[in-house]
């Protein structure tokens, strides 16, 4: 394993673990299921010869004392095909994307910043109780989106918005869940940015981090097993990397073989803990090895990279039936939520530089611009077309009644029982007395 | 909730954006405050969201501990945990976002007043230097995230058994139930099977709880899943290790918390979110203690007994004002503070003169603490009952967000409930 890890830090992914690969000694499952990696040789056992036998490890003996350094001063490489002004840095890497495909890449980045900041605004006013800003992450949610089938299963953290808005989620599911409508699909029960949708395979997000770590290594097995060529996308940020369900995720993913694609999103903070306290190793990227997983770390602000590794990763993951791991670098503009105030641990000036210097939207419009695909008055009309949309949705969702009050009872058990029947009479009965005090008049009966 | 929007709005820079304002905002200030029409004068009440089902009723200012302070529930906790720190120089406080003051505002100032322990602060301070060295990785700053809830009590456990007292403390006490099956198993192993051979400071771990206008079931943890969690178990004799302690108001909190952490035994605070700003009274700046396991009387009355914790309190207080006035019916107003190990004594003297007892919670009723308290009453005083005891709680359902205001047994709810039990 310190091979790989080694490996690893010279040449990122493949190459390093491929030649450990063949070092790993395996043996054949109880369950007897067919191995997907053919070259792993199962290792002669043989007490004459002075080699480990250990079943633990594929190494060799050293006879030096010697500690592996972790090396975090230069860490594993950042994947980018553009450079900050959005110009393709090595053109073998250009994925070449047709103009609507990047045409959508940017819209979908855009309307969700408007979205973004308009409901951030509404939770200021009290129109919203709560809600969770994406800026300056579009990138890593779009490029990754892109990249995957639509029928890929994607277990979000709560921060991936972007990834259901690339999958045209309406602005008006999105509203209607922030306001707990009649048209919240969860029937508003969820607080805001608790977005899911079935149809769309985005499994509902839930609060406590790093739960659908290990959910989303059960749902690629399960894939695997039905031999669906599907994919499942886990994402989470850098601090939910730390949670002890990330461990068991990755190593249960390994040693599953399942076709999942890990992707942290690294945004410099958790809440108000930087990464300088988050972790002392190399990231999340250098893990990986560590678990026997394919890892890249990617410049999460720039999209076609993003793309470009995803891509990449869905069709080995599929094809091989192994995780991968992609760390996208990134920066988190906003505040952790409409609870935080940024201000109190880090700098306005930190803050400014990714805002203006390195923000996935600007630089995806300096590449259109320069492809000729866009320009100010596209820009301009575009703005106002967005704008007006998501104060549509927003207005629209507002005015609507919220879901009866019936809808706080059932779902919780296949077949209400009895005793939660009886809850729901007794509230009914309650309310025959003293609805008046209560808000029933924005409620659907 | 709209202090803190305000509040917070002012500490956001605001700026003047044009009607072609750039994509790119900064902390999402940047569009000017008319931009969103408010919402229509009559749709207002409840198109906004919820205002609070309670009232909070200041206690009267306390004379007998010295000056007292304008403060609210937080500014409480910081209070008592900075006496803490300021009489023990080994004393830590570990947990999520501590250092810059916390998700809560729990703990500004501590950091600056105090220090920070992490492997490169290098500063002169004799006690804490000696501690850098010593175990170099606990920082105040805890470097989880969110919901690394689970090991934030393992690891404080740990601090415990090497010497120093720990205030371990997270916010959203969402993952409870786990994380508190495994603190407390690796807790009781601790206590039990390793306890002689380790000096075992206490340890205080405070979380906050209760329905807060925002969140909803992660974020709103129920007492009752720590209860659970604790039976579940199967080891009972766990419960008689922690103390799990809800204080209703500031004043109550500071005492209560001291009490806490000067306890031996492992205490479990609970920290009821929503009076964090809304809670605010006169409280001593000096340290004081509040003594546990102790329930207080705050209202005697001779024909009802009504029994709460936390925010719940001042509900029941408000139904007891409206019992008077409209049934002309004298209630006594319990608040339980220690929920365990509870003062059995206290509210059974009570329902032995009042003959009825209402327990409220906002909880799910199955499994709830008031079914034990209800359990143990009838046991005790099963010939002084009048009426069935009664019990005002949660549904069994996961917290829900826009039916909230359905949900909380609030005021019309248990007054509801206390008029069947006077017509019995």
């Amino acid at each position: 394993m310190a091979v790989a890890a080694a490996a690893a830090r010279v040449w990122g992914s493949s190459r390093g673990l491929g030649r450990v690969g063949l070092l790993l000694l395996r043996q054949p499952g109880a369950r007897g299921l067919a191995r997907s990696h053919p070259q792993r040789q199962q290792q002669h056992f043989s007490s004459l010869d002075d080699k480990p036998q250990f079943p633990g490890a594929s190494a060799e003996f050293i006879d030096r004392l010697e500690f592996i350094q972790p090396n975090v001063i230069s860490g594993i490489p950042i994947y980018r095909v553009m450079d900050r002004q959005g110009q393709i840095i090595n053109p073998s890497e250009d994925p070449h994307l047709p103009q609507e495909k990047v045409l959508k890449f940017y819209k979908t980045m855009t309307l969700l910043n408007t979205m973004d900041r308009i409901l951030y605004e509404s939770q200021r006013q009290g129109r919203i109780s709560f809600y969770m800003t994406n800026y300056g992450e579009e990138g890593t949610h779009v490029g990754s989106a892109a990249a995957l089938d639509n029928t890929d299963l994607v277990f979000g953290q709560y921060r991936e918005a972007g990834v259901l808005m690339y999958r045209n989620y309406p602005l008006e599911l999105f509203m209607a869940q922030c306001y707990g409508n009649v048209s919240d699909l969860g029937k508003g029960r969820q607080m805001p940015v608790h977005y899911g949708c079935r149809e769309r395979h985005f499994v509902t997000i839930s609060s406590p981090l790093a739960t659908q770590i290990p959910q989303a290594v059960g749902a690629a097995y399960a894939a695997k097993r039905a031999n669906a060529n599907r994919v499942v996308i886990c994402y989470f940020g850098e601090g939910a990397a730390s949670e002890g369900d990330a461990h068991a995720g990755f190593n249960f993913a390994a040693t599953l073989e399942c076709p999942i694609i890990f992707f942290c999103r690294n945004n410099g903070y958790a809440i108000s803990t930087p990464t300088s306290e988050q972790y002392r190793g190399d990231g999340i990227a250098a893990r990986g090895p560590g678990y026997g997983i394919l890892s890249i770390r990617v410049d999460g602000n720039d999209v076609f990279a993003v793309y470009n590794a995803t891509k990449e990763a869905r069709r080995r993951a599929v094809a091989e039936n192994q995780p991968f791991l992609i760390e996208a670098m990134t920066y988190r503009i906003g505040h952790h939520s409409t609870s935080d105030d940024s201000s109190a641990y880090r700098s306005v000036d930190e803050v400014n530089y990714w805002d203006k210097q390195d923000h996935p939207i600007s630089r995806l419009r300096h590449y259109l611009q320069s492809c000729g695909w866009w320009g100010d008055e596209q820009e301009k009309a575009w703005r106002k077309q967005s704008r007006k949309k998501v104060m549509e949705a927003f207005e629209q969702a507002e005015r609507k009644l919220k879901p009866s009050p019936n809808l706080l009872f059932s779902d919780v058990y296949q077949e209400m029982p009895t005793q939660l029947r009886k809850q729901q009479e007794s509230l009914a009965h309650h309310l025959q007395t003293y609805g008046e005090h209560y808000p029933l008049d924005h409620f659907e009966k | 909730m709209a202090a803190t929007a305000a509040t917070a709005g002012r500490l956001l820079r605001l700026r003047a954006a044009g009607a072609e304002g750039h994509w790119r905002r900064l902390r999402g200030a940047g569009l000017p405050r008319g931009f969103l029409q408010p919402a229509s004068a009559d749709g207002d009440a409840a198109q906004r969201r919820q205002v609070a089902h309670f009232t909070f009723q200041p206690d009267p200012e306390p004379l007998e501990y010295g000056q007292t302070q304008k403060m609210n529930l937080f500014q409480a906790v910081t209070s008592a945990l900075d006496n803490s720190l300021a009489k023990d120089p080994t004393a830590v406080i570990f947990g999520e976002d501590v250092a810059f003051g916390g998700v809560f505002r729990c703990t500004v100032g501590l950091r600056d007043k105090y220090g920070l322990i992490n492997q490169t602060v290098q500063s002169d301070a004799g006690p804490r230097m000696a501690l850098a060295n010593l175990w170099d990785v606990w920082s105040r700053n805890d470097p989880f995230e969110l919901s690394v809830e689970m090991w934030i009590p393992q690891v404080a456990a740990g601090i415990c058994v090497h010497l120093l007292p720990v205030n371990c403390s997270w916010s959203n006490g969402s993952v409870d139930l786990q994380q508190l099956s495994s603190y407390l198993q690796s807790d009781r192993k601790l206590m039990r099977d390793v306890g002689h051979n380790f000096r075992r400071q206490s340890q205080t771990m405070m979380t906050n709880c209760r329905m807060c206008l925002v969140g909803i079931s992660q974020h709103s943890p129920h007492l009752r899943f720590m209860v659970k969690g604790m039976i579940e178990l199967k080891v009972t004799s766990v419960q008689q290790e922690e103390l799990v302690v809800i204080p209703r108001s500031p004043f109550q909190a500071k005492g209560l918390l001291l009490s806490c952490i000067e306890d031996k035994n492992p205490c479990i605070f609970f920290e009821p979110k929503i009076l964090y700003r809304a809670a605010v009274e006169q409280v001593p700046t000096e340290p004081y203690n509040i003594p546990l396991s102790q329930a207080e009387v705050i209202q005697e009355g001779s024909d009802v007994t009504l029994v709460a914790w936390g925010t719940q309190v001042h509900v029941i207080r408000e139904v007891a004002s409206m019992a008077q006035e409209k049934l002309g019916v004298s209630c006594e107003v319990i608040d339980l503070r220690t929920i365990i190990p509870w003062d059995v004594d206290t509210v059974c003297k009570s329902v032995i003169k009042t003959g009825r007892l209402l327990v409220s919670h906002e909880a799910p009723l199955t499994g709830g603490f008031a079914s034990e308290i209800s359990s143990t009453v009838q046991e005790e005083c099963f010939l002084n009952l009048e009426a069935p005891i009664s019990r005002v709680c949660g549904y069994d359902t996961p917290f829900p967000h826009i039916f909230e205001p359905f949900y909380i047994p609030d005021k019309w709810k248990c007054y509801d409930a206390l008029r069947k039990m006077i017509n019995y």
